[in-house]
């Protein structure tokens, strides 16, 4: 889901770099809105290089592996920090490691960093359920998780398949996107799975990471009133 | 905490005596405007300037083509399928397949301008400290959430990192192997314990970081000082991309 340098237009780059930056700002906005803005900063840089991490674990899917992109994860602990903590990790990829690019950082940002703040508020429908509840924490957490990576890879195979400088006609873009896409569908439940199972465990041994410490934003306290 | 992106940052050539916040803007702008060209007369040109650029960073060559050696899972979809799916025109065929013209020029356009825009890349973020690239990109109007968040994580990426390695060995000295999605559960109890280390790492990193006057400011405009030769350069660079783009626009 890195679309690297070369393959979109640079209007569409330009398009995704506006797109990630109306996230960025919506998010920082949100984040600002703490009491003190730079309190959540360290950890959710750490927590954002502890995810960075975390997505070089291979899991076996049988003849192979894969690397997991836990977009869903990233959106249910670290909320609102988790547009910025993928825009910081694709930043990171393109740079030291060639995955992605410059040109389409703005596009890979908004196709996975919107995603992660959508699977934030899917995650949040845990509280339907008690926030204790380990059901309920599976599954929100297999749902966050899968379509955190079933949204970004949707996403992707239409902007690049749509917007890819070549001669392919309307039948053959659309029977890519649909044969792209439902590649997808085994890794979206392995990913799915895959939450699920992290935010039990964090439930059970470190319930403040998903409860909203360092992802809530409440509204700033108003003068006086303490 | 040196990088193999940091390994020639210190070297001594133009590119890298450059003034870091006009060499951000110009190499920039640059790799837009190669972004923008969709006429193939113009490829040439564009790994022309991306060669000669890189030449003026006297950046090794093995520097480079380590980093082209990646070139991602979708450009080796395209490189696969372009050929055979993109357009009408047959140039030869390779038993039932059809080689097409348009499917090969789509291809040619898209290589040339991911190369060119690499080796900007490279260039940049070669003769550039990384720290210095995130000091300058805040000395540009990055918001200091962000730029702290990549500081931060930047830090403890590698130790993090090492963390993993450790407790992955750990794993397989008992016996684990994963060589099936029945060690699924076991590889998130992995992640779920990086998160946990990194969460309490943080808030021993946080009180200290309070102790050490975090968040009292500091101005990161400090030590850029431009001089002439640097806004030539920042000219030369943005007249040779409004070069391609008018190029593009009027040819």
């Amino acid at each position: 889901m890195h679309i690297p340098d070369g393959i979109l237009p640079a209007s569409v780059c330009l398009g995704g770099y506006a797109t990630a930056g109306a996230a960025a700002w919506y998010s920082l906005r949100k984040i600002g809105q703490k009491e003190n803005p730079r309190e959540g900063i360290p950890k959710a840089s750490l927590l954002t290089a502890a995810f960075f991490v975390a997505s070089w674990i291979h899991i076996p899917v049988p003849p192979t592996s894969v690397h997991l992109v836990l977009s869903g994860l990233l959106g249910a602990v670290l909320g609102y920090y988790a547009f910025p903590a993928v825009l910081i990790g694709l930043f990171f990829q393109a740079v030291m490691f060639q995955h992605g690019g410059l040109t389409t950082l703005g596009v890979n940002a908004t196709v996975m960093g919107v995603p992660a703040l959508l699977c934030y508020h899917l995650f949040r429908l845990r509280r339907l359920f008690g926030s204790d509840s380990r059901l309920g924490t599976g599954i929100c957490g297999f749902l966050a998780g899968a379509a955190g990576i079933g949204l970004s890879a949707l996403a992707a195979m239409v902007i690049l398949v749509t917007t890819i400088p070549a001669h392919l006609d309307a039948a053959a873009e659309r029977a890519s996107i649909y044969a792209l896409t439902l590649a997808h569908v085994p890794l979206m439940v392995v990913e799915g799975v895959f939450t699920a199972l992290v935010a039990v465990f964090l439930l059970r041994v470190k319930p403040v990471l998903i409860e909203g410490e360092c992802r809530e934003a409440p509204a700033r306290r108003v003068r006086g009133t303490e | 905490m040196k990088l193999r992106l940091d390994e020639y940052a210190e070297l001594n050539s133009p590119l890298h005596g450059w003034e870091p916040r006009y060499k951000l803007i110009g190499i920039t702008v640059l790799i837009f405007a190669f972004a923008f060209v969709r006429d193939l007369r113009l490829l040439p040109a564009m790994l022309a300037v991306s060669g000669i650029l890189y030449a003026f960073s006297r950046l090794p060559l093995s520097f480079l083509l380590a980093r082209l050696r990646v070139p991602g899972f979708f450009l080796l979809i395209v490189v696969v399928l372009l050929p055979l799916f993109s357009g009408t025109t047959a140039l030869f065929e390779i038993g039932p397949v059809a080689v097409r013209e348009e499917g090969c020029l789509d291809l040619l356009l898209i290589v040339v301008k991911f190369v060119s825009i690499l080796t900007a890349g490279s260039v940049l973020f070669g003769t550039t400290p990384f720290l210095n690239v995130v000091k300058t990109m805040r000395a540009l109007g990055l918001p200091a959430i962000l730029t702290d968040m990549i500081l931060f994580s930047y830090r403890y990426l590698f130790e993090i990192g090492g963390n993993l390695r450790a407790l992955e060995t750990g794993m397989r000295l008992r016996g684990f192997r994963g060589r099936s999605l029945a060690g699924l559960s076991t590889l998130a109890l992995l992640a779920g314990t990086i998160l946990v280390r990194g969460h309490e790492q943080a808030e021993n990193v946080y009180k200290a970081m309070i102790l050490r006057g975090y968040g009292q400011g500091g101005s990161f405009r400090e030590g850029f000082q431009a001089r002439p030769r640097d806004l030539a350069g920042l000219l030369a660079v943005l007249l040779t991309a409004a070069g391609f783009v008018a190029a593009e626009l009027f040819l």
